[in-house]
């Protein structure tokens, strides 16, 4: 049983420091890369109402874990300029959102569009999911296998995801580890 | 002799030297990783004085002994300015877990009288060993994750 979230559950946490228990940041928007399945990094806010972008942004490999109530990072350091961060972070192609995609079986069947990324509380950004808006116009959860085949307009799950569609995320987390057993990837 | 941060709150802090009340205690501080209280808070705002925990001689049940008058003083850093405002005060607290999970809020704090170690921390009905706390900031005090339920 894994307890997740959805991305935009994210947006608007604090970044939050382990070695001083500082509210530093917060999340302005997360960037994702379909090809590897999970987050590559965060853009951030100044914290505090109405308070502007922050130019740093928050490389992936620099997260100590997402919760459901703070982002925490190690200490202030690992905030970077974008000139110091992966290009991934500092520059996201814009045109890989996989946000409106349609969510195709490899037998040719759609199961929805996405709506949200779905990710692992208490990870460093692992997506394990994404929240689809049905063809009768439901909200569901699919989980993913770590790799997936993806184009900007559709992307391609195995015939067995059909199976594995959850109604909330609480199913979906349960879901996960028998998924991915499924495709032999554990 | 154990005491508690909620406890402590209003006694007495008297000069050993004169035996003149120098004020009452508005709260503790602890050190940044918070294993320890590092001063005792007299006042509150611009009128806030600091006691440096070496300068207690005594943390009592009826008083807390310093030395002398010249053991109060002004705040020294951003981080006693901070305290000073009330900023760094545990109790009440928001605690996370480093996943970044909320555990609760800090009802209050147990410390041994005599080194000024914690203890223990209150987190509703749970008790949890000072060695799990991480740091505590103005935000929050971060708990490892073996605190995550």
């Amino acid at each position: 049983m894994k307890l997740l979230m959805t991305a935009s559950q994210i947006r608007g946490l604090p970044v939050v420091t382990v070695d001083g228990g500082e509210d530093i940041a917060e999340i302005r928007d997360v960037i994702y890369s379909p090809e590897a399945g999970r987050l590559v990094g965060m853009t951030l806010n100044q914290r505090g109402f109405l308070s502007g972008r922050r130019r740093e942004v928050l490389p992936a490999d620099m997260i100590h874990a997402v919760g459901q109530h703070a982002v925490m990072v190690s200490d202030e350091t690992q905030l970077v300029p974008p000139e110091d961060a992966p290009d991934d972070v500092a520059h996201p192609a814009t045109e890989r959102n996989v946000l409106g995609d349609d969510v195709l079986t490899e037998g040719g069947t759609s199961l929805g569009a996405v709506v949200d990324l779905v990710l692992l509380v208490g990870g460093k950004g692992e997506v394990v999911g994404y929240q689809i808006k049905r063809a009768d116009g439901g909200r569901g959860y699919i989980p993913l296998p770590a790799q997936l085949a993806v184009s900007g307009d559709a992307l391609v799950v195995p015939d067995v995801t059909e199976e594995f569609v959850q109604d909330d995320l609480v199913g979906l987390g349960a879901a996960v580890d028998d998924f991915r057993d499924r495709l032999g990837l554990t | 002799m154990s005491e508690s941060f909620r406890g402590s709150v209003g006694r007495k802090v008297v000069s050993r030297a004169s035996a003149q009340e120098l004020g009452g205690i508005n709260h503790l501080v602890v050190d940044g990783r918070g294993r320890h209280v590092a001063s005792v808070v007299v006042g509150r705002g611009k009128k806030a004085r600091f006691v440096d925990w070496a300068q207690v001689s005594g943390f009592g049940p009826d008083a807390v002994m310093v030395t002398d008058e010249t053991s109060l003083r002004v705040p020294a850093d951003d981080r006693e300015r901070a305290a000073a405002e009330g900023k760094l005060e545990l109790v009440g607290k928001r605690a996370l877990s480093e996943l970044g999970n909320e555990l609760g809020l800090l009802d209050d704090v147990t410390f041994d009288a005599n080194s000024g170690a914690l203890e223990e921390l209150v987190i509703d009905d749970r008790r949890i060993l000072a060695s799990s706390l991480l740091s505590t900031g103005s935000y929050a005090a971060v708990f490892d994750k073996s605190q995550e339920p």
